[in-house]
Protein backbone atom coordinates (compact mmCIF):
# COMPACT_ATOMS: atom_id res chain seq x y z
CA UNK A 1 0.00 0.00 0.00
CA UNK A 2 1.28 3.42 -0.91
CA UNK A 3 2.19 5.56 2.05
CA UNK A 4 -0.56 7.80 3.39
CA UNK A 5 -0.30 11.37 2.10
CA UNK A 6 -0.48 14.40 4.34
CA UNK A 7 -3.92 15.24 2.94
CA UNK A 8 -5.23 11.74 3.62
CA UNK A 9 -3.87 11.86 7.10
CA UNK A 10 -5.50 15.23 7.81
CA UNK A 11 -8.82 14.01 6.38
CA UNK A 12 -8.64 10.95 8.59
CA UNK A 13 -8.15 13.27 11.55
CA UNK A 14 -11.36 15.07 10.66
CA UNK A 15 -10.23 18.02 8.58
CA UNK A 16 -12.67 18.94 5.83
CA UNK A 17 -11.55 19.63 2.28
CA UNK A 18 -12.51 23.29 2.69
CA UNK A 19 -10.47 23.58 5.89
CA UNK A 20 -7.58 21.91 4.12
CA UNK A 21 -7.63 24.37 1.24
CA UNK A 22 -7.86 27.30 3.64
CA UNK A 23 -4.86 25.96 5.51
CA UNK A 24 -2.96 25.65 2.25
CA UNK A 25 -3.78 29.29 1.50
CA UNK A 26 -2.45 30.37 4.87
CA UNK A 27 0.69 28.31 4.37
CA UNK A 28 1.27 29.73 0.91
CA UNK A 29 0.88 33.18 2.41
CA UNK A 30 3.30 32.45 5.21
CA UNK A 31 5.87 31.22 2.72
CA UNK A 32 5.43 34.35 0.64
CA UNK A 33 4.86 32.00 -2.25
CA UNK A 34 3.42 34.65 -4.54
CA UNK A 35 6.97 35.70 -5.25
CA UNK A 36 8.71 32.41 -4.69
CA UNK A 37 10.94 31.05 -7.40
CA UNK A 38 8.78 28.09 -8.51
CA UNK A 39 5.84 30.36 -9.33
CA UNK A 40 7.74 33.19 -10.97
CA UNK A 41 10.26 30.90 -12.63
CA UNK A 42 7.50 28.92 -14.35
CA UNK A 43 8.34 31.02 -17.40
CA UNK A 44 4.88 32.56 -17.59
CA UNK A 45 4.17 36.24 -17.11
CA UNK A 46 3.45 37.00 -13.48
CA UNK A 47 -0.25 37.48 -14.23
CA UNK A 48 -0.56 34.00 -15.71
CA UNK A 49 1.87 32.35 -13.34
CA UNK A 50 -0.53 33.15 -10.56
CA UNK A 51 -3.38 31.26 -12.18
CA UNK A 52 -2.62 27.90 -10.59
CA UNK A 53 -2.55 29.85 -7.33
CA UNK A 54 0.05 29.53 -4.61
CA UNK A 55 -2.52 27.84 -2.40
CA UNK A 56 -3.06 25.15 -5.02
CA UNK A 57 0.65 24.53 -5.32
CA UNK A 58 0.72 23.80 -1.61
CA UNK A 59 -2.50 21.78 -1.79
CA UNK A 60 -1.15 19.61 -4.59
CA UNK A 61 2.04 18.98 -2.68
CA UNK A 62 0.29 18.08 0.55
CA UNK A 63 -2.19 15.86 -1.30
CA UNK A 64 0.50 13.90 -3.08
CA UNK A 65 3.32 13.64 -0.59
CA UNK A 66 3.72 11.51 2.49
CA UNK A 67 4.30 13.20 5.80
CA UNK A 68 7.80 14.37 6.61
CA UNK A 69 9.31 12.88 9.72
CA UNK A 70 11.16 15.38 11.87
CA UNK A 71 13.95 14.61 14.29
CA UNK A 72 14.24 17.44 16.77
CA UNK A 73 17.44 17.65 18.80
CA UNK A 74 17.81 19.97 21.79
CA UNK A 75 21.31 20.81 22.94
CA UNK A 76 22.56 23.92 24.78
CA UNK A 77 19.32 25.86 24.64
CA UNK A 78 16.53 27.22 26.79
CA UNK A 79 13.81 25.43 24.76
CA UNK A 80 12.47 28.90 24.01
CA UNK A 81 12.14 28.11 20.31
CA UNK A 82 9.99 25.07 21.08
CA UNK A 83 7.99 27.15 23.54
CA UNK A 84 7.45 29.84 20.93
CA UNK A 85 6.34 27.27 18.40
CA UNK A 86 3.87 25.51 20.69
CA UNK A 87 2.46 28.84 21.82
CA UNK A 88 2.19 30.18 18.30
CA UNK A 89 -1.25 31.66 17.80
CA UNK A 90 -1.58 30.41 14.24
CA UNK A 91 -3.75 27.31 14.69
CA UNK A 92 -3.32 26.16 11.13
CA UNK A 93 0.42 26.09 11.47
CA UNK A 94 0.52 24.48 14.86
CA UNK A 95 -1.91 21.85 13.59
CA UNK A 96 0.31 21.16 10.71
CA UNK A 97 3.37 20.81 12.85
CA UNK A 98 1.76 18.54 15.36
CA UNK A 99 -0.29 16.44 12.95
CA UNK A 100 0.91 16.40 9.37
CA UNK A 101 4.57 16.64 10.14
CA UNK A 102 5.44 14.00 12.59
CA UNK A 103 7.89 15.06 15.16
CA UNK A 104 9.30 11.62 15.79
CA UNK A 105 11.69 12.64 18.51
CA UNK A 106 11.62 15.70 20.72
CA UNK A 107 12.95 15.59 24.25
CA UNK A 108 10.55 18.19 25.61
CA UNK A 109 7.36 17.21 23.81
CA UNK A 110 7.75 13.45 23.68
CA UNK A 111 5.64 11.35 26.03
CA UNK A 112 8.18 8.56 26.08
CA UNK A 113 11.39 8.92 28.01
CA UNK A 114 14.66 7.15 28.62
CA UNK A 115 15.48 3.96 26.73
CA UNK A 116 12.10 3.87 24.97
CA UNK A 117 12.57 7.32 23.46
CA UNK A 118 16.11 6.50 22.37
CA UNK A 119 14.99 3.25 20.77
CA UNK A 120 12.24 5.03 18.92
CA UNK A 121 14.76 7.54 17.61
CA UNK A 122 17.10 4.82 16.40
CA UNK A 123 14.26 2.99 14.66
CA UNK A 124 13.07 6.19 13.03
CA UNK A 125 16.54 7.10 11.79
CA UNK A 126 16.88 3.68 10.23
CA UNK A 127 13.41 3.67 8.65
CA UNK A 128 13.59 7.16 7.14
CA UNK A 129 17.31 7.29 6.41
CA UNK A 130 18.04 10.05 3.90
CA UNK A 131 14.48 11.42 4.11
CA UNK A 132 13.93 13.00 7.48
CA UNK A 133 14.41 16.58 8.43
CA UNK A 134 16.75 17.30 11.30
CA UNK A 135 15.87 20.29 13.46
CA UNK A 136 18.60 21.50 15.80
CA UNK A 137 17.83 23.74 18.74
CA UNK A 138 20.72 24.98 20.84
CA UNK A 139 24.46 25.19 20.35
CA UNK A 140 26.84 22.27 20.56
CA UNK A 141 29.62 22.32 23.19
CA UNK A 142 32.97 21.00 22.02
CA UNK A 143 35.30 21.88 24.91
CA UNK A 144 36.56 19.05 27.13
CA UNK A 145 35.43 16.43 24.59
CA UNK A 146 31.89 17.76 24.66
CA UNK A 147 31.08 16.74 28.23
CA UNK A 148 29.07 19.92 28.87
CA UNK A 149 26.01 18.48 27.16
CA UNK A 150 25.27 14.77 27.12
CA UNK A 151 22.04 12.90 26.50
CA UNK A 152 21.75 9.22 27.39
CA UNK A 153 25.49 9.21 28.13
CA UNK A 154 26.46 10.46 24.66
CA UNK A 155 27.83 13.88 23.82
CA UNK A 156 25.94 16.44 21.76
CA UNK A 157 28.63 16.36 19.04
CA UNK A 158 28.24 12.60 18.72
CA UNK A 159 24.44 12.74 18.66
CA UNK A 160 24.36 15.57 16.13
CA UNK A 161 26.73 13.88 13.73
CA UNK A 162 24.79 10.63 13.96
CA UNK A 163 21.48 12.40 13.32
CA UNK A 164 22.85 14.56 10.51
CA UNK A 165 24.28 11.57 8.66
CA UNK A 166 20.82 10.35 7.62
CA UNK A 167 19.05 13.69 7.28
CA UNK A 168 17.80 15.11 3.99
CA UNK A 169 18.28 18.66 5.28
CA UNK A 170 18.91 20.47 8.52
CA UNK A 171 17.05 23.38 10.05
CA UNK A 172 18.93 25.15 12.82
CA UNK A 173 16.29 27.02 14.79
CA UNK A 174 17.12 29.89 17.09
CA UNK A 175 20.30 31.91 17.41
CA UNK A 176 22.06 29.21 19.48
CA UNK A 177 21.84 26.54 16.81
CA UNK A 178 22.31 28.96 13.93
CA UNK A 179 25.17 31.13 15.22
CA UNK A 180 26.09 29.83 18.68
CA UNK A 181 23.89 32.31 20.53
CA UNK A 182 24.27 32.99 24.22
CA UNK A 183 26.23 29.80 25.05
CA UNK A 184 28.89 30.94 22.57
CA UNK A 185 29.05 34.46 24.03
CA UNK A 186 32.42 35.50 25.43
CA UNK A 187 34.19 33.77 27.18
CA UNK A 188 32.40 30.73 25.74
CA UNK A 189 33.33 28.33 28.57
CA UNK A 190 31.84 25.26 26.89
CA UNK A 191 33.45 25.83 23.49
CA UNK A 192 29.97 26.11 22.00
CA UNK A 193 29.63 25.93 18.23
CA UNK A 194 26.82 26.49 15.76
CA UNK A 195 25.31 23.48 14.00
CA UNK A 196 26.66 24.42 10.56
CA UNK A 197 30.22 24.33 11.91
CA UNK A 198 29.81 20.61 12.59
CA UNK A 199 27.51 19.66 9.70
CA UNK A 200 29.29 20.41 6.47
CA UNK A 201 27.80 17.92 4.03
CA UNK A 202 24.06 18.75 4.33
CA UNK A 203 22.05 21.82 3.44
CA UNK A 204 21.46 23.86 6.60
CA UNK A 205 18.82 26.60 6.92
CA UNK A 206 19.07 29.04 9.80
CA UNK A 207 15.88 30.26 11.41
CA UNK A 208 17.73 32.82 13.48
CA UNK A 209 16.15 34.70 16.34
CA UNK A 210 15.87 34.46 20.09
CA UNK A 211 13.51 32.72 19.89
CA UNK A 212 12.95 32.02 16.21
CA UNK A 213 9.65 33.40 14.90
CA UNK A 214 7.32 30.35 14.79
CA UNK A 215 5.89 31.35 11.40
CA UNK A 216 9.40 31.64 9.95
CA UNK A 217 10.16 28.13 11.16
CA UNK A 218 6.88 26.65 9.96
CA UNK A 219 7.10 28.48 6.65
CA UNK A 220 10.52 26.98 5.99
CA UNK A 221 9.28 23.56 7.02
CA UNK A 222 6.29 23.79 4.69
CA UNK A 223 8.55 24.90 1.89
CA UNK A 224 10.60 21.76 2.41
CA UNK A 225 7.47 19.63 2.31
CA UNK A 226 6.03 21.38 -0.73
CA UNK A 227 9.11 21.60 -2.89
CA UNK A 228 11.31 18.94 -1.37
CA UNK A 229 14.09 21.43 -0.74
CA UNK A 230 14.98 24.30 1.52
CA UNK A 231 13.90 27.78 0.37
CA UNK A 232 16.26 30.37 -1.07
CA UNK A 233 18.76 31.44 1.59
CA UNK A 234 20.83 34.55 2.22
CA UNK A 235 24.58 34.61 2.84
CA UNK A 236 24.00 33.56 6.45
CA UNK A 237 21.74 30.68 5.37
CA UNK A 238 18.53 32.37 6.47
CA UNK A 239 15.42 32.02 4.27
CA UNK A 240 15.12 35.21 2.23
CA UNK A 241 11.35 35.24 2.59
CA UNK A 242 11.68 35.97 6.29
CA UNK A 243 15.14 37.49 6.52
CA UNK A 244 15.23 39.49 3.30
CA UNK A 245 14.64 42.85 4.93
CA UNK A 246 15.85 44.59 8.04
CA UNK A 247 13.60 45.21 11.02
CA UNK A 248 14.38 48.91 10.46
CA UNK A 249 13.01 48.85 6.90
CA UNK A 250 9.62 47.51 8.00
CA UNK A 251 9.46 49.19 11.39
CA UNK A 252 6.32 51.07 12.33
CA UNK A 253 8.52 53.69 14.02
CA UNK A 254 10.55 54.25 10.85
CA UNK A 255 8.84 57.55 9.92
CA UNK A 256 10.09 58.98 13.22
CA UNK A 257 13.63 57.90 12.37
CA UNK A 258 13.38 59.67 9.03
CA UNK A 259 11.96 62.76 10.71
CA UNK A 260 14.70 62.73 13.35
CA UNK A 261 12.27 62.21 16.24
CA UNK A 262 13.92 60.05 18.87
CA UNK A 263 13.02 58.84 22.34
CA UNK A 264 15.88 59.97 24.59
CA UNK A 265 14.99 57.72 27.50
CA UNK A 266 12.44 55.03 28.25
CA UNK A 267 10.07 57.34 30.09
CA UNK A 268 10.30 60.66 28.27
CA UNK A 269 7.68 62.25 26.06
CA UNK A 270 9.25 60.79 22.92
CA UNK A 271 8.90 57.28 24.31
CA UNK A 272 5.26 57.92 25.19
CA UNK A 273 4.59 59.25 21.71
CA UNK A 274 6.12 56.16 20.13
CA UNK A 275 9.13 57.85 18.54
CA UNK A 276 12.15 56.01 17.15
CA UNK A 277 14.29 54.03 19.62
CA UNK A 278 17.56 54.43 17.68
CA UNK A 279 19.21 56.49 20.40
CA UNK A 280 18.25 53.91 23.00
CA UNK A 281 20.33 51.33 21.18
CA UNK A 282 17.93 49.85 18.62
CA UNK A 283 19.77 47.39 16.34
CA UNK A 284 16.98 47.36 13.74
CA UNK A 285 19.12 48.79 10.91
CA UNK A 286 21.50 45.81 10.87
CA UNK A 287 19.03 43.12 11.90
CA UNK A 288 17.41 40.97 9.26
CA UNK A 289 14.23 39.40 10.58
CA UNK A 290 10.48 39.35 10.01
CA UNK A 291 9.54 40.75 13.44
CA UNK A 292 8.20 44.03 12.10
CA UNK A 293 6.08 42.28 9.47
CA UNK A 294 4.86 39.00 10.99
CA UNK A 295 5.10 40.20 14.59
CA UNK A 296 4.46 37.96 17.57
CA UNK A 297 1.45 36.53 19.34
CA UNK A 298 -0.60 36.22 16.17
CA UNK A 299 0.44 39.57 14.75
CA UNK A 300 -0.27 41.41 17.99
CA UNK A 301 3.01 43.19 18.63
CA UNK A 302 6.79 42.94 18.61
CA UNK A 303 9.49 44.36 20.88
CA UNK A 304 9.88 47.72 19.16
CA UNK A 305 6.13 48.22 19.04
CA UNK A 306 5.89 47.63 22.78
CA UNK A 307 8.67 50.13 23.46
CA UNK A 308 11.92 48.19 23.57
CA UNK A 309 14.77 48.61 21.07
CA UNK A 310 15.70 45.66 18.86
CA UNK A 311 18.57 43.60 20.31
CA UNK A 312 19.55 42.17 16.94
CA UNK A 313 18.85 38.59 18.08
CA UNK A 314 18.79 37.14 14.56
CA UNK A 315 22.37 38.20 13.86
CA UNK A 316 25.60 36.35 14.71
CA UNK A 317 27.28 37.25 18.03
CA UNK A 318 24.49 39.63 18.98
CA UNK A 319 25.39 39.12 22.62
CA UNK A 320 28.93 40.45 22.24
CA UNK A 321 28.35 43.40 19.94
CA UNK A 322 28.52 46.28 22.37
CA UNK A 323 25.80 47.33 24.78
CA UNK A 324 22.15 46.64 24.03
CA UNK A 325 21.30 50.20 25.05
CA UNK A 326 24.25 51.83 23.32
CA UNK A 327 23.54 53.47 19.98
CA UNK A 328 23.93 51.32 16.91
CA UNK A 329 26.53 53.63 15.40
CA UNK A 330 28.72 53.69 18.52
CA UNK A 331 31.94 51.70 18.31
CA UNK A 332 32.12 48.32 20.00
CA UNK A 333 34.11 49.07 23.14
CA UNK A 334 36.45 52.02 23.49
CA UNK A 335 40.13 52.52 24.31
CA UNK A 336 40.81 52.53 28.04
CA UNK A 337 42.08 55.70 29.71
CA UNK A 338 45.42 53.94 30.13
CA UNK A 339 45.65 53.13 26.42
CA UNK A 340 44.67 56.68 25.48
CA UNK A 341 47.20 58.08 27.96
CA UNK A 342 49.88 55.78 26.62
CA UNK A 343 49.14 56.88 23.05
CA UNK A 344 49.30 60.57 23.99
CA UNK A 345 52.47 59.98 26.01
CA UNK A 346 54.14 58.03 23.22
CA UNK A 347 53.30 60.77 20.73
CA UNK A 348 54.68 63.45 23.06
CA UNK A 349 57.90 61.54 23.79
CA UNK A 350 58.47 60.84 20.11
CA UNK A 351 57.76 64.47 19.22
CA UNK A 352 60.22 65.81 21.80
CA UNK A 353 62.86 63.24 20.83
CA UNK A 354 62.64 64.11 17.14
CA UNK A 355 62.78 67.85 17.91
CA UNK A 356 65.81 67.43 20.20
CA UNK A 357 67.63 65.28 17.66
CA UNK A 358 66.97 67.91 15.04
CA UNK A 359 68.19 70.66 17.34
CA UNK A 360 71.39 68.74 18.08
CA UNK A 361 71.93 68.26 14.37
CA UNK A 362 71.44 71.97 13.67
CA UNK A 363 73.90 72.88 16.44
CA UNK A 364 76.46 70.45 15.07
CA UNK A 365 76.17 72.05 11.64
CA UNK A 366 76.54 75.41 13.35
CA UNK B 1 32.42 37.77 2.17
CA UNK B 2 31.44 37.95 5.83
CA UNK B 3 30.55 41.61 6.21
CA UNK B 4 29.39 41.07 9.77
CA UNK B 5 32.88 40.06 10.81
CA UNK B 6 34.34 43.00 8.90
CA UNK B 7 31.85 45.35 10.54
CA UNK B 8 32.60 44.00 13.98
CA UNK B 9 36.33 44.40 13.36
CA UNK B 10 36.08 47.86 11.81
CA UNK B 11 33.92 49.34 14.56
CA UNK B 12 35.74 47.42 17.29
CA UNK B 13 39.50 46.74 17.47
CA UNK B 14 40.33 48.51 14.21
CA UNK B 15 38.45 51.67 15.23
CA UNK B 16 40.16 52.08 18.53
CA UNK B 17 43.55 51.20 17.11
CA UNK B 18 43.01 53.91 14.51
CA UNK B 19 41.91 56.27 17.27
CA UNK B 20 45.09 55.58 19.26
CA UNK B 21 47.26 56.06 16.19
CA UNK B 22 45.44 59.34 15.57
CA UNK B 23 45.97 60.54 19.14
CA UNK B 24 49.62 59.52 19.25
CA UNK B 25 50.23 60.98 15.78
CA UNK B 26 48.63 64.32 16.60
CA UNK B 27 50.55 64.75 19.87
CA UNK B 28 53.73 63.83 18.03
CA UNK B 29 53.02 66.48 15.39
CA UNK B 30 52.14 69.11 17.98
CA UNK B 31 55.22 68.57 20.13
CA UNK B 32 57.70 68.27 17.29
CA UNK B 33 56.26 71.37 15.58
CA UNK B 34 56.29 73.53 18.71
CA UNK B 35 59.85 72.56 19.57
CA UNK B 36 61.22 72.92 16.05
CA UNK B 37 60.17 76.49 15.40
CA UNK B 38 60.49 78.03 18.82
CA UNK B 39 62.95 80.90 18.56
CA UNK B 40 63.14 84.10 20.56
CA UNK B 41 61.22 86.99 18.98
CA UNK B 42 63.30 90.07 19.74
CA UNK B 43 60.89 92.60 18.21
CA UNK B 44 59.77 95.19 20.79
CA UNK B 45 56.05 95.07 21.53
CA UNK B 46 54.45 98.01 19.71
CA UNK B 47 50.83 96.88 19.74
CA UNK B 48 48.75 94.23 21.52
CA UNK B 49 49.27 90.50 21.09
CA UNK B 50 45.74 89.80 22.35
CA UNK B 51 44.23 92.20 19.82
CA UNK B 52 46.20 90.53 17.06
CA UNK B 53 44.91 87.11 18.09
CA UNK B 54 41.33 88.39 18.32
CA UNK B 55 41.46 90.01 14.87
CA UNK B 56 43.07 86.92 13.44
CA UNK B 57 40.23 84.68 14.68
CA UNK B 58 37.56 87.20 13.75
CA UNK B 59 38.82 87.24 10.17
CA UNK B 60 39.28 83.48 10.19
CA UNK B 61 35.72 82.77 11.24
CA UNK B 62 34.08 85.90 9.86
CA UNK B 63 35.21 86.00 6.25
CA UNK B 64 33.14 82.91 5.66
CA UNK B 65 30.21 83.56 5.55
CA UNK B 66 29.92 87.13 6.89
CA UNK B 67 32.58 89.32 5.24
CA UNK B 68 33.27 87.87 1.77
CA UNK B 69 34.83 91.15 0.59
CA UNK B 70 37.62 91.17 3.21
CA UNK B 71 40.95 90.33 1.53
CA UNK B 72 38.92 89.89 -1.71
CA UNK B 73 38.42 86.24 -0.82
CA UNK B 74 35.19 85.73 -2.74
CA UNK B 75 36.12 87.69 -5.84
CA UNK B 76 39.56 86.09 -6.14
CA UNK B 77 38.61 82.50 -5.38
CA UNK B 78 34.84 82.12 -5.81
CA UNK B 79 34.85 78.30 -6.00
CA UNK B 80 37.18 77.90 -3.05
CA UNK B 81 35.13 80.41 -1.07
CA UNK B 82 31.72 78.88 -1.77
CA UNK B 83 32.47 75.17 -2.09
CA UNK B 84 35.27 75.22 0.47
CA UNK B 85 33.09 77.04 2.99
CA UNK B 86 30.07 74.83 2.47
CA UNK B 87 32.25 71.74 2.67
CA UNK B 88 33.66 72.75 6.07
CA UNK B 89 30.27 73.79 7.41
CA UNK B 90 28.62 70.57 6.26
CA UNK B 91 31.44 68.45 7.60
CA UNK B 92 31.27 69.97 11.09
CA UNK B 93 27.50 69.94 11.34
CA UNK B 94 27.32 66.31 10.17
CA UNK B 95 30.11 65.16 12.49
CA UNK B 96 28.81 66.89 15.61
CA UNK B 97 25.08 67.29 15.10
CA UNK B 98 24.20 64.09 13.25
CA UNK B 99 22.43 61.68 15.59
CA UNK B 100 24.49 58.65 14.64
CA UNK B 101 27.74 60.60 15.09
CA UNK B 102 26.68 62.13 18.39
CA UNK B 103 26.20 58.57 19.68
CA UNK B 104 29.84 57.84 18.80
CA UNK B 105 30.97 60.90 20.76
CA UNK B 106 28.68 59.87 23.59
CA UNK B 107 30.21 56.42 23.77
CA UNK B 108 33.71 57.91 23.79
CA UNK B 109 33.16 60.94 26.04
CA UNK B 110 30.35 59.70 28.23
CA UNK B 111 27.89 62.51 27.47
CA UNK B 112 25.69 63.48 24.54
CA UNK B 113 23.88 66.54 23.20
CA UNK B 114 20.79 67.38 21.14
CA UNK B 115 21.07 66.72 17.43
CA UNK B 116 19.49 68.01 14.23
CA UNK B 117 16.72 66.23 12.33
CA UNK B 118 17.88 63.68 9.79
CA UNK B 119 16.59 65.54 6.69
CA UNK B 120 18.71 68.60 7.59
CA UNK B 121 21.81 66.46 8.09
CA UNK B 122 20.98 64.59 4.93
CA UNK B 123 20.76 67.70 2.75
CA UNK B 124 23.89 69.14 4.31
CA UNK B 125 25.85 65.98 3.58
CA UNK B 126 24.59 66.03 -0.01
CA UNK B 127 25.75 69.67 -0.27
CA UNK B 128 29.11 68.68 1.25
CA UNK B 129 29.57 65.89 -1.28
CA UNK B 130 28.72 68.19 -4.19
CA UNK B 131 31.08 70.82 -2.75
CA UNK B 132 33.89 68.27 -2.58
CA UNK B 133 33.34 67.30 -6.21
CA UNK B 134 33.35 70.99 -7.17
CA UNK B 135 36.61 71.49 -5.25
CA UNK B 136 38.17 68.50 -6.98
CA UNK B 137 37.19 69.81 -10.43
CA UNK B 138 38.45 73.26 -9.50
CA UNK B 139 41.74 71.77 -8.36
CA UNK B 140 42.01 70.03 -11.71
CA UNK B 141 41.19 72.99 -13.96
CA UNK B 142 42.55 76.00 -12.05
CA UNK B 143 46.09 76.50 -13.40
CA UNK B 144 47.53 77.72 -10.08
CA UNK B 145 45.91 74.96 -8.04
CA UNK B 146 47.10 72.41 -10.58
CA UNK B 147 50.67 73.53 -10.10
CA UNK B 148 50.55 73.14 -6.34
CA UNK B 149 48.58 69.86 -6.29
CA UNK B 150 50.64 66.72 -5.87
CA UNK B 151 49.69 63.16 -4.96
CA UNK B 152 49.35 64.17 -1.30
CA UNK B 153 46.61 66.71 -2.08
CA UNK B 154 44.63 64.26 -4.18
CA UNK B 155 45.01 61.55 -1.56
CA UNK B 156 43.70 63.93 1.11
CA UNK B 157 40.70 64.75 -1.01
CA UNK B 158 39.89 61.09 -1.62
CA UNK B 159 40.43 60.07 1.99
CA UNK B 160 37.95 62.69 3.22
CA UNK B 161 35.57 61.99 0.35
CA UNK B 162 35.25 58.27 1.11
CA UNK B 163 33.68 58.60 4.59
CA UNK B 164 31.31 61.27 3.24
CA UNK B 165 30.04 59.22 0.32
CA UNK B 166 29.84 55.92 2.25
CA UNK B 167 28.03 57.68 5.09
CA UNK B 168 25.50 59.11 2.67
CA UNK B 169 25.03 55.71 1.07
CA UNK B 170 24.57 54.08 4.48
CA UNK B 171 21.79 56.49 5.41
CA UNK B 172 20.01 55.84 2.14
CA UNK B 173 20.72 52.09 1.91
CA UNK B 174 22.09 52.61 -1.59
CA UNK B 175 23.08 49.61 -3.74
CA UNK B 176 24.51 47.45 -0.96
CA UNK B 177 23.23 45.97 2.25
CA UNK B 178 23.34 48.12 5.36
CA UNK B 179 26.10 46.12 7.09
CA UNK B 180 28.28 46.32 3.96
CA UNK B 181 27.87 50.09 3.71
CA UNK B 182 28.33 50.53 7.44
CA UNK B 183 31.57 48.49 7.23
CA UNK B 184 32.84 50.55 4.29
CA UNK B 185 32.02 53.73 6.19
CA UNK B 186 33.90 52.52 9.28
CA UNK B 187 36.86 51.29 7.21
CA UNK B 188 37.15 54.64 5.44
CA UNK B 189 36.94 56.49 8.75
CA UNK B 190 39.64 54.31 10.27
CA UNK B 191 41.82 54.96 7.23
CA UNK B 192 41.20 58.71 7.62
CA UNK B 193 41.99 58.67 11.34
CA UNK B 194 45.32 56.98 10.67
CA UNK B 195 46.08 59.24 7.71
CA UNK B 196 45.23 62.61 9.34
CA UNK B 197 48.36 63.08 11.52
CA UNK B 198 50.65 62.42 8.57
CA UNK B 199 48.86 64.72 6.17
CA UNK B 200 47.71 68.30 5.85
CA UNK B 201 44.27 67.34 7.11
CA UNK B 202 45.95 67.93 10.46
CA UNK B 203 45.21 71.61 9.74
CA UNK B 204 42.07 71.12 11.85
CA UNK B 205 44.46 71.41 14.82
CA UNK B 206 47.26 73.53 13.35
CA UNK B 207 44.71 76.03 12.09
CA UNK B 208 44.14 77.19 15.66
CA UNK B 209 47.82 76.88 16.39
CA UNK B 210 48.87 79.13 13.53
CA UNK B 211 45.96 81.58 13.93
CA UNK B 212 47.03 82.17 17.52
CA UNK B 213 50.74 82.31 16.73
CA UNK B 214 50.61 84.55 13.69
CA UNK B 215 47.87 86.69 15.23
CA UNK B 216 50.07 87.34 18.26
CA UNK B 217 53.11 88.10 16.08
CA UNK B 218 51.17 90.54 13.94
CA UNK B 219 49.56 92.13 16.99
CA UNK B 220 52.97 92.67 18.54
CA UNK B 221 54.08 94.51 15.40
CA UNK B 222 50.80 96.48 15.29
CA UNK B 223 49.89 95.27 11.79
CA UNK B 224 46.69 93.62 10.58
CA UNK B 225 47.06 89.81 10.58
Amino acid sequence: MAEETIYQRLRRQGMSRRQFLKTCGVLAGVMGLQYAAPVVASGLPERLARTPGPARIVARALASKPRVPVLWMNFQDCTGCTEALTRSLSPALTDLVTNAITVEYHETLSAAAGVQAEENKQAMMKQYAGQYLLVVEGSIPTAADGVYCTIGGRTAVDLLQEAAAGAAAVIATGNCAAFGGIPMASPNPTGAKAAYELITDKPVAHIAGCPAIPEAFTGTLVHFITFGALPELDSLHRPLTFYGQTVHDRCLRRPFYDAGRFAESFDDEGARKGWCLYKLGCKGPTTYNACAGLKWGGGLSFPIQSGHPCLGCSEPNFWDRGGFYQGQSAPVGRPTITAAGAALGAGAVLGVAVALADLAQRKAIG
Amino acid sequence: MDWYAILEFSRGPMFYTALLVFMAGMTYRLFSTILLGWQADRVPNRGSKLRGVAVSYLKGFGIWPFFPWVKGTLSRNPVTYLAGGLFHLGLFVVIFLGTAHMLVWKSLLGFGWPTLALPIIDWLSAVTIVAMIALAINRRINPVLRLISGPAEWTNLIIVFLPMITGYMTTHHLWFRYETLFSLHMLSINLMLIWIPFSRISHFMFYFFSRTFHGAQAGKRAVAP
